[in-house]
């Protein structure tokens, strides 16, 4: 990696193309086709007939054909596991936006001494894998009844997401203005008032990101819906794929339509929402 | 909190604040912290899940200082801590110096390839993988082939000598884009002035990358270990859907050998000693790392 010799002083913010550029950009380049392939080849191989499948799996396709798609979503219960996911991301999401904005406001704008501590409980939170606490939580949802229903999964999954959502919020509020609340209060507003009416109105794009990554990370979560969902009418997308796949083992194209149907949601709203998201990642992890 | 700290109403703030928080922390206290301690309490019992639990004492804590696969399998969450360092940080880091000083007209359409592993399903990238790694046409074979290193292709997944280095590659590409996020947001805060200085004395980029911009980013670097030493631990679905820890659990990690011992061999207590000595090891590692990198860049510049 030592180019030095190439690289001459740039006049101003305009580079020159140097052989470095030029090397580097091949490099990253190649690399970057390396990370995508995978997710370009599923994408025309769901084009190809199963036979075209099994004489070049990995060529481009010479027909094109949806009728993967129509066998993916007709072959199974994809449509069912689609809603129940959707049905979970919602709950979990709203859930998540609402508690972490409160508390997320609270870390920003009130300094109690204590409140390194929540901090500090938050970050140990994060740091906590999920699994450790599977067998407890099945025994809780059992006892609550609540083993096997949406709920049982809404609940423990925004529990988890919560920390990491505290922080992007707080990240937001903190670059709110004191002088902000404390006019506010001068003029004899309560704590929640100023909360509802100066803090809210403006924090809408910060829960907006909040709630965007949080529909991606419950839509794409395995564990919990694994372990607490059976019934096969409430699975969710990624569990019920695991199903479709061992169900259509004969019929690639089939089979990878219903991956891409899968992975789909998620990529859609990085598309639309990529500002939003690579913000909301940046929230919070860069908290140490 | 005396009124004496805050010109307006501290008291009031106070109660504001708790009530703020109470929502996340009864949240996180049932569903987080109390499955925890509860994992510690269940650590003493053997229980099958369904009959009543039996006290036996530290019998589960013996068994699992005993056990040669949980020992494994947390050795391989530390040796997917330690290439996710290299694979994952360092090289993300490398890339963002790339993206952002040599070729940055590229940067916003690069981070967003890298990305998009990072917003896909684990199992959905994890199923698409088991293709590339298929033993008679993966694309993985047919590319050894191709190089004239034929002698070389096997069934990746399923050869216990390869299924545990195969899943840590899919792992590096997986979440290597988070990392070249953080780092490019890192690396653009760098100040121009610096380089500019550099550039003039002569400095190539392999000097400037790491006597400037490895230092100046230290505090991310530090973040982004502590992130992916984390997550390592963590690890569950790739695993899941590429071996399930097999063959022969040659490719274990703690969380699918605790999923199998709770949910398939129904030996909850031990599954919940899994757990519990797991989150004890987490931490204590996490704090080590910490405190050493603390250390490490006090060394270096102050």
């Amino acid at each position: 990696m030592r180019m030095r010799a190439s690289t001459l002083p740039a006049s101003g913010p305009v580079r020159r193309v140097t052989p470095t550029t030029i090397i580097v950009l091949a490099v990253l380049t190649a690399h970057v086709l390396m990370v995508i392939f995978p997710f370009v080849w599923v994408a025309y191989s769901t084009l190809k007939t199963n036979k075209e499948f099994m004489r070049s799996v990995w060529a481009l396709p010479t027909s094109f054909s949806l009728d993967a798609y129509v066998g993916a979503w007709s072959g199974g219960a994809l449509g069912t596991y689609a809603m129940n996911s959707l049905w979970i991301m919602a709950g979990a999401t709203v859930l998540t936006v609402i508690v972490a904005t409160l508390a997320g406001y609270a870390l920003a704008v009130y300094r109690p001494r204590w409140m390194a501590g929540v901090e500090l409980s938050l970050m140990a939170a994060m740091a906590i894998p999920a699994y450790v606490a599977l067998v407890p939580l099945v025994v809780l949802l059992r006892n609550a009844g609540l083993l096997d229903t949406h709920l049982g999964v809404i609940l423990p999954t925004a529990a988890f997401n919560i920390p990491v959502s505290i922080f992007i919020m707080r990240a937001f509020f903190v670059t709110l203005p004191r002088e902000l609340f404390d006019a506010a209060r001068l003029d004899g507003t309560g704590e929640f008032g100023i909360f509802r009416h100066i803090a809210m109105p403006i924090a809408w794009p910060a829960m907006f990101t909040v709630a965007v990554v949080n529909m991606i990370w419950v839509w794409n979560d395995f564990l919990f819906p694994v372990v607490f969902i059976n019934s096969p009418a409430r699975k969710t997308l990624p569990v019920g794929l695991t199903d479709f796949v061992g169900e259509h083992i004969t019929n690639y194209p089939v089979m990878l339509a219903a991956i891409l149907i899968a992975a789909i949601a998620p990529l859609v709203l990085f598309v639309f929402f990529e500002r939003q998201i690579t913000s909301a990642l940046l929230g919070g992890a860069v908290k140490e | 909190m005396t009124s004496s700290s805050r010109d307006v109403a501290p008291k009031g703030q106070t109660r504001a604040a708790l009530l703020f928080l109470l929502p996340a922390f009864v949240l996180i206290a049932v569903f987080v912290a109390y499955p925890i301690v509860y994992a510690g309490w269940l650590s003493f019992f053997r229980w099958d899940g369904a009959s009543a639990p039996t006290f036996v004492g530290l019998d589960n804590f013996l068994r699992l200082a005993t056990d040669a696969i949980f020992w494994k399998s947390l050795g391989r969450n530390i040796l997917i801590a330690a290439t996710a360092i290299v694979l994952q940080v360092f090289l993300a880091l490398l890339i963002a110096y790339c993206l952002v000083r040599i070729v940055p007209f590229v940067s916003r359409l690069f981070l967003f390839f890298y990305l998009v592993p990072v917003m896909v399903s684990e199992i959905c990238i994890g199923l698409l993988w088991r293709f590339l790694y298929n033993p008679y046409f993966g694309l993985v074979n047919a590319s050894l082939k191709a190089l004239g290193l034929g002698w070389l292709q096997r069934g990746w997944l399923g050869d216990s000598a390869t299924a545990f280095p195969a899943v840590v590659v899919v792992m590096s590409f997986t979440y290597l884009g988070l990392y070249v996020l953080l780092f490019v947001a890192a690396v653009r805060n760098v100040p121009e002035s610096l380089y500019e200085t550099a550039e003039i004395d002569g400095a190539g980029h392999f000097t400037r990358f790491f006597s400037i911009t490895v230092p100046m980013v230290w505090d991310a670097v530090r973040a982004n270990t502590l992130l992916a030493i984390i997550g390592s631990l963590k690890t569950f679905s790739l695993v899941f859907v590429l071996t399930n820890g097999g063959p022969n659990q040659a490719s274990e990690v703690v969380s699918t050998y605790l999923y199998k011992a709770g949910f398939s061999s129904f030996e909850m207590g031990y599954a919940a000693t899994i757990g519990f000595a797991q989150i004890v090891l987490t931490a204590a590692g996490a704090f080590v790392i910490f405190r050493y990198l603390k250390r490490a860049r006090g060394g270096n510049e102050r």
